[in-house]
Order: structure tokens, then C-alpha cells, then sequence
């Protein structure tokens, strides 16, 4: 096997998160359900600079959920 | 001329504070009333809480016994390759949560910082960088030490922290510029359900355990060095993570407790003090009347 070039692009914690949602997501249903719980992160980060503080980006952008149109 | 006088008298305007009795006491009365139906919703919201706050905390507990073993095999490297000098430029971490009502769990770690960097014995740089999780303590710290700051983040601890939580902030930590020695988590610690103190835990970089003799009996590759530095470092993390959890819940639960044993006090000595009034202003009323009719 040639040698791994995944560590130019990201963390090796990356890559764990990487894999486990990939194994969360290959998971039967029940516990796919339990599991995506584990999962789940809505962290909110800012940069700071001399006592101010940035804007507060969110690491995961949430997914915005479409309102359905109601059938006719 | 005595007319006069009389119409002086009554002109007068009545002795300070000296309001007719009986309008006084319905006045009290009814300020009383109004307390004892305020004492008594903020009963039921702190109950309430304290309800939400002890199951909250069953769970939390289970879940730090399950991340308290990530730390502890972390800390086992770093215990059998400990660095080699001491650590000149520390980052450090400060874990707390963004929700209030929990008693002194955000102070206490601020404290704890403060007399850290405050300790002049101890040799951590004036300007050593400090990330905060959590925003009360990002407000206490950004007044305290604002320049030392560089990341703050939040929305962690609504629920059981995470292991993504805690990679995704190791992550940030690593792609951010910021130069360290070595890294000190300031968390709180869990020593009883009643109590919490203050911690630190260490955490090495990539280059310390490159330079620890104790490392090289582990034999390991380079690129696997910085896999293991970046993976302690969100272990050491999500530890941080769910005991200080654990700890702002059992805190949570202790001060509501306090709060509606506080407001059960009140209303009792409320309660008391409106039926004393009450029966007074019922007295006045009858001794009115009596001497009314006794006149007549």
C-alpha cells in the first residue's frame, strides 16, 4: 500500500469522524438512530484579536430543512 | 377665634408615615399577597429545575465514568514519556458551559486561570494564549485577561458532550496558528455529587514526545507521533468535556435545591406574616365598630 497522502489534507481526528460516519451511516436502522445521536455536533467557534472578538462561524453549517408545500 | 384654631389643627398635615391604620394594613396586605404569589411561582421553576437538573445528572455521570477511561489512557503516554523541560508557552484551555443557574462552576475555573497566570513562581509566559469553551466563562475571562485570548467556542454542553464536540474543537486548535510548549486544560472535577474543584490536565505536543527519552521505547513512526499528539489532545478534551458536564449538572441540581428550600423558608414566613396581618386589620375593624356602637 502506498503511503497514506490523507495526512497533507486533514487531522488524523478528521479522518476518525470521517470513518465513524461513514459506519454510522452503514448501520440497520435502530441503531443507526442510536448512534447518529453520538454523532452530532453544533459547536460555534469565534477568532479573538486584542480583547475583541470575531464573528461566530459554525463548524457544521446547519442544515437548513425546506418547508414543504402542502399537496393539494 | 376658636374657630380658628380648630380649622389649623385639622389643617395640619398628619405626622409622617402616620397613615389612617386600617388603610395601612390593607395596603401591606395586599403588597404581602402579592410577594407570597411571586415566592411561590419561583418555587415551582426552581423544583422544577432541580427535577430536570437530577436526571440530567444520572445521565451525565454515566457518561463522564465512560470518558473519564479516555483520559486516564491518555495521560498513561504522557506519564511514561514526560517531557523533558518544562514547557516555556502554554496554551491553556478553560472548559466551561454557555447556561447559568449552576452555582460557581464557571467562576471557579476562572479563578483557577487567574491564579495561574497571577503564581509568579510558576514559569508560564505573560502572554500565553488561553481558549475558552463556554461563554460565561469567555465573558469573565475577556474581562480579566482579554488580551491573552485567541478562540472562544459554544453551543457544547446543551446536551452530553460529544466525541465530535471534542475533535472538532482539537482540530481548530491545531489549524489555528497559535505557537504553545505544551497545553493545560482547566476543567472542573468531579469529587462527589455534592462537590467539584478545580483542575488542570496536561497535554503534550507533537515535538514533546519527540524529544521525551521515555518515547522512544514506544518505537514509533513519525507520522503516527503527530496521529497520537492530535488524537490525545481531543481524548484529553472530551474528557474535560463530560466531567465538567457532569459537574455543572450536579451543581445545577445543588443551588435550585438550595433556592427552593430558600423560597420555601419565605412563604412560610410570609404565610405567617399576611395571617397576622390579617387578623389584626379583622381586630381594628371589630374594635371600630364596638366602640361605634358603644358610643351610640
Amino acid at each position: 500500500m502506498s503511503s497514506a497522502t490523507w495526512r497533507n489534507v486533514f487531522t488524523y481526528n478528521k479522518y476518525t469522524q470521517i470513518a465513524a460516519r461513514a459506519l454510522r451511516q452503514s448501520l440497520n436502522e435502530s441503531e443507526r438512530v442510536q448512534a447518529e445521536k453520538r454523532g452530532l455536533t453544533i459547536l460555534r467557534y469565534q477568532n479573538w484579536e486584542n480583547g475583541v472578538g470575531g464573528p461566530q462561524t459554525h463548524l457544521v453549517p446547519p442544515v437548513e430543512k425546506e418547508i414543504k408545500q402542502g399537496v393539494v | 377665634m376658636l374657630a380658628r384654631s380648630t380649622l389649623r389643627l385639622a389643617a395640619q398635615p398628619p405626622a409622617l408615615g402616620a397613615a389612617p391604620a386600617g388603610a395601612r394594613n390593607m395596603a401591606t396586605l395586599r403588597e404581602i399577597e402579592l410577594r407570597l404569589k411571586s415566592v411561590r411561582n419561583i418555587e415551582k421553576i426552581t423544583k422544577s429545575m432541580k427535577m430536570i437538573a437530577s436526571t440530567k445528572l444520572n445521565k451525565a455521570q454515566r457518561a463522564m465514568q465512560a470518558g473519564k477511561q479516555y483520559g486516564v489512557a491518555n495521560s498513561e503516554v504522557f506519564q511514561h514519556a514526560p517531557a523533558e523541560d518544562p514547557a516555556k508557552r502554554k496554551l491553556f484551555i478553560v472548559i466551561s458551559s454557555d447556561k447559568g443557574l449552576c452555582g460557581g462552576i464557571h467562576s471557579s475555573v476562572t479563578k483557577a486561570t487567574r491564579r495561574i497566570f497571577a503564581d509568579t513562581e510558576s514559569s508560564v509566559e505573560s502572554d500565553s494564549p488561553i481558549m475558552v469553551i463556554g461563554d460565561k466563562s469567555k465573558a469573565q475571562l475577556s474581562r480579566a485577561l482579554g488580551k491573552n485570548l485567541v478562540m472562544s467556542f459554544n453551543q457544547i454542553g446543551r446536551d452530553i458532550p460529544t466525541f465530535a464536540d471534542a475533535a472538532g474543537v482539537a482540530d481548530l486548535i491545531i489549524k489555528s496558528d497559535v505557537k504553545y510548549d505544551s497545553i493545560a486544560i482547566v476543567y472542573n472535577k468531579f469529587v462527589s455529587a455534592i462537590s467539584y474543584e478545580s483542575a488542570v490536565m496536561e497535554v503534550e505536543t507533537e515535538e514533546a514526545l519527540k524529544n521525551s527519552p521515555g518515547f522512544k521505547a514506544y518505537e514509533m513512526e513519525e507520522e503516527v507521533t503527530k496521529d497520537l499528539a492530535e488524537f490525545a489532545l481531543a481524548n484529553a478534551v472530551y474528557a474535560a468535556l463530560v466531567e465538567g458536564h457532569a459537574c455543572e449538572q450536579s451543581a445545577r441540581r445543588n443551588a435550585m435545591d438550595n433556592a427552593s428550600k430558600n423560597a420555601s423558608d419565605m412563604i412560610g414566613k410570609l404565610q405567617m406574616q399576611y395571617n397576622r396581618g390579617r387578623q389584626a386589620s379583622i381586630t381594628n375593624e371589630l374594635v371600630d365598630i364596638i366602640t361605634g356602637a358603644s358610643a351610640l
